[in-house]
């Protein structure tokens, strides 16, 4: 893809070092107006801490992060008024009801007058809150405190949006809201970041994911993409009549094919090149005179490329 | 008689519990709550949010009523126990230093309390961050904080308000002693709200934050307790504190007025400075307050001074306090985190005036040391010229104590311990800083401990060697200050005090010298131009003046 505008998002070469963990080793990526991103990485992999940099809520070791061009450590005033930040925890005022605290956060905004009343009211009306305004936020369910955050983080405005894991939690029935909600965000022209433990969960709304892992980022890419690198090798199984032998010997010769497993007149191996090659490897059998009754090859599945790529290091 | 007026108390007091209270109440409250609403765009948004909040909270309107009926309760007791006698006899003093126990507590207790949690109840409920993040500046926060305190304030005032006319109207006290009680009650009540945000912004960790918790509540109560006795005293005694004051009331008025403004702004600031995100300058403002800090305390001395014809004392007074001062203030300063950020670098003075007066006013703590030296210089210079003006205008034959030669001496001394123990503590510091990481707290350890050393170390051989023991002073003790300058006055040999004159100045002036590198290589940074999508956003939100009619008949463009 063609980029003609700059990146609202772009991390480079970020590290976060705690006392014990090198939570975020070197990553970098970017992330364009209009673009749901997903970060993807399971449970302490460092998705809270680099969001967290980027919302300027914490800083880096080293390296830096822009967002609209601005430096989170050196210019953090100007990057939280374009960027709006929803923590994967809910903050709670007591005795406060859903308008108060949409309203609090307007004026926090520096939203005044009728622009504030304007804002809330969009804000209300996107989140599907209208009808819970007098409600206290002490007594929200799960859904409707999700909804109230991603109001919170969009009253002023912003122009990247950073969520992580906004669907923790959901029914199904309010993710599909919740996706919706995102997409529209993102039609509207909006930088998202989105984080999430389950690849599938993104697949359909990310335009890229990135897969991260105890700090490192492991691929950056469209799912697509991602699933491709991985796909271009297959679980392949050919069963012949008799010439096992001389199967074994054949296969074995072919630099495309590895772990390579026969059990009687069964060959279980893994093969690299795509479909094209798969096909052209069945008709090369055929024509070395190989009595082929069983070929198949089995590609992965999402988990699987999650699986593969995180090469089951999950904690 | 007492009976009825017992009686009638009593009715009100139902008649307010009952029906119609509430109803009126809400009435207030849903009216406040409009004009929160609509009117209160220029208001801080988070003394709206916390006056709707209180507004609603139970723990608000228990303190409220608690407030009103232990009102009552005064009322009712002290016009019993002063029976008939209420008649004929001025028995305003009595009152008043009841009520003003009943409205010190909530003002010296409850609201810099409440201050303290407020701030700290934000990071337990997560929603610390989320502020952080709104385009609300730092002092907007600490101030939205102390606007909130200033609103329970008037609320206390306004309950106890009839009560105090009440006393009014028994004789005994007069309207001065009421507002002047009152008025520091508000400053006080204030001050000790700024001091609980100072102390909430101090730490982030749970358990040294219920450390503070404790100590700080142990203080308010005692706060309490001093305000208790204080206006008991004033109530009783103060019959006119305005009457019959001299000149001596207004300077000591002036010198708590300005003490007090400067340390409230010294504490504002750095509560400011705490939540501010690190790469802000956060130095310079505070090293301006401590500069106005110390100008004015020489300008009250210097008052003191003239109207207590040019003695001795008082520049002796004065130079020890402010040593005192600066000492402190630059084991914090010399604690800065090194490095200056990005963008500190974009508004470091360019020019030659600006690079070489307002350098010592960059952050970082090697130009806290320069800056601390260059106060203590001023404070010594001045002092010079005070005691020349001093011996002048008295032709210089004043004998007694202290001569001019030993607040010479303690001057020089002093400003030779400072710079040394300062600069052997940054030494101490920058060396430690290469191989970990030094916080501020660990900083201010490291000068406190090497001052103990300094007491410490000598004292442990002196009582130790038999010889040593029964010597009043040697040379061992040359690194413990008090007893250093103390020796001085004690019309100590002349000759030891020279040695200590040439010696202590000399070590101060080397251990300058070892931080010089450090020091120039801290005030050798330059500006640094912005980057261009900093300077598009800054013509974005400030454009320039458009170019108007310069005269009645240009045309408009
Ligand atoms: N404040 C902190 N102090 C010390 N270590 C921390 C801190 N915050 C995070 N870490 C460590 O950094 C690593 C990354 O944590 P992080 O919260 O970013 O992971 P995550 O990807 O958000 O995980 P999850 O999916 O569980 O939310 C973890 O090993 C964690 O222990
Ligand atoms: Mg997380």
């Amino acid at each position: 893809m063609i980029r003609t505008t700059s990146p609202q998002i772009e991390l480079s070469h970020l590290h976060r070092v705690f006392d014990q963990a090198h939570a975020v080793n070197d990553v970098s990526f970017e992330v364009y107006a209009g673009e749901v991103f997903g970060y993807i990485g399971p449970n302490g992999a460092g998705k809270t801490t680099s969001m967290r940099i980027l919302a300027t809520l914490d800083e880096p070791t080293a390296g830096d992060a822009y967002i609209d061009g601005f430096s989170v450590v050196d210019d953090p005033d100007r990057v939280r008024r374009r960027l709006g930040f929803m923590p994967d925890y809910f903050g709670t005022y007591q005795n406060v009801n859903v308008y108060e605290y949409l309203d609090f956060f307007a004026r926090a905004y520096g939203l005044a007058g009728q622009e504030r009343l304007r804002a809330i009211g969009e804000v209300m009306e996107f989140t599907l809150l209208d009808s819970l305004a007098h409600k206290p936020i002490d007594g929200l369910s799960k859904g409707m405190k999700q909804r109230l955050c991603l109001g919170r983080t969009m009253i002023h405005n912003p122009s990247v949006l950073i969520l992580d894991e906004p669907a923790a939690g959901l029914d199904p029935r309010a993710r599909i809201e919740l996706r919706e909600m995102i997409e529209r965000l993102a039609e509207a022209g909006k930088a998202i970041l989105i984080s999430s433990h389950i690849l599938t969960e993104l697949a359909e709304i990310a335009d890229r994911v990135a897969i991260i892992e105890q700090g490192r980022l492991l691929a950056v890419g469209s799912v697509a993409e991602i699933s491709a690198g991985v796909q271009s090798r297959s679980t392949a199984r050919v069963r012949v009549l008799r010439d096992a032998d001389r199967l074994r010997q054949w296969l074995a010769a072919r630099d495309d094919i590895f772990d390579l497993n026969i059990t009687g007149e069964l060959a279980v191996f893994t093969h690299a090149g795509g479909r094209e090659s798969e096909a052209r490897l069945l008709r090369e059998l055929i024509e070395a005179g190989f009595s082929v009754i069983e070929f198949g090859a089995q590609h992965k599945s999402l988990e699987d490329v999650f699986l593969h790529v995180t090469e089951g290091r999950v904690q | 008689m007492t009976t009825d007026a017992v009686t009638t108390e009593e009715q009100s007091v139902d008649a307010a519990a009952g029906t119609m209270a509430p109803s009126r109440a809400a009435a207030l409250w849903s009216a406040i709550d409009r004009f929160l609403n609509h009117a209160g765009d220029w208001l801080n948004p988070i003394l709206v949010k916390e006056t709707r909040q209180a507004l609603k909270s139970s723990q608000f309107t228990i303190t409220f009523v608690l407030v009103l009926a232990a009102s009552w309760v005064v009322t009712v007791g002290v016009v019993a126990a002063i029976g008939p006698r209420i008649f004929y006899s001025a028995e305003g003093g009595t009152l008043l230093a009841w009520y003003y126990a009943v409205l010190a507590f909530p003002l010296l207790v409850v609201v810099p309390l409440s201050a303290f949690r407020s701030l700290t109840a934000e990071r337990e409920d997560n929603t610390y961050d989320l502020l952080s993040i709104t385009t609300l500046k730092p002092w907007q926060i600490i101030s939205g904080k102390l606007g909130s305190s200033m609103a329970q304030m008037a609320v206390y005032f306004s309950v106890m308000t009839p009560c105090l006319a009440f006393t009014y109207l028994l004789r005994g006290v007069d309207v001065p002693t009421i507002a002047i009680l009152l008025l520091y009650t508000f400053f006080w009540s204030l001050g000790l709200s700024m001091v609980g945000i100072l102390l909430a912004t101090l730490t982030t960790q749970r358990f040294a934050q219920v450390f503070i918790l404790v100590g700080f509540v142990s203080w308010l109560l005692f706060m309490f307790y001093c305000g208790v006795m204080w206006g008991y005293g004033t109530a009783y005694y103060g019959r006119s504190m305005l009457g019959g004051v001299g000149s001596g009331f207004w300077i000591v008025l002036g010198v708590i007025a300005t003490s007090y403004a400067t340390f409230f702004a010294l504490a504002f600031f750095a509560a400011a400075g705490m939540i501010t995100f690190t790469s802000e300058n956060r130095s310079t403002p505070l090293r301006a307050c401590m500069v106005v800090q110390q100008a004015a305390f020489v300008g009250w001395m210097a008052a003191v001074w003239i109207s207590g014809n040019f003695r001795l004392e008082f520049v002796l007074v004065m130079i020890i306090f402010a040593g005192l001062y600066w000492y402190v203030m630059g084991t914090l300063l010399t604690a800065e985190r090194p490095g200056l950020s990005q963008r500190v670098r974009r508004r470091l003075p360019q020019s030659f005036f600006g690079r070489m007066f307002l350098s010592w006013f960059n952050p970082g703590p090697n130009s806290g040391y320069m800056f601390v030296i260059a106060n203590t210089t001023l404070i010594v210079v001045l002092g010079m010229f005070a005691i020349a003006f001093g011996e002048i205008t008295s032709g210089g034959g004043r004998g007694g104590n202290p001569t001019v030669e030993e607040v010479v001496d303690t001057m020089v001394i002093g400003w030779g311990y400072i710079v040394g123990y300062l600069g052997i503590g940054l030494l101490i510091i920058s060396a430690l800083r290469r191989i970990a990481k030094v916080t501020m707290l660990a900083a201010v350890l490291i000068h406190l401990l090497l001052l103990l050393a300094g007491f410490g170390i000598p004292y442990a051989v002196k009582s130790m060697s038999i010889e040593l023991r029964e010597a009043d002073y040697s040379f061992l003790q040359i690194t413990d200050p008090i007893f250093s300058i103390r020796h001085i006055f004690d019309g100590g040999v002349r000759g030891d005090a020279n040695v200590l004159l040439i010696l202590i100045p000399g070590v101060a002036t080397c251990v300058l010298l070892l931080n010089m590198p450090q020091i120039i290589r801290e005030l050798r940074v330059v500006r640094e131009a912005a980057p261009t999508r900093v300077l598009q956003d800054e013509a974005e939100l400030h454009p320039p003046p458009e170019a108007g009619p310069q005269n009645p008949w240009d045309e408009p463009a």
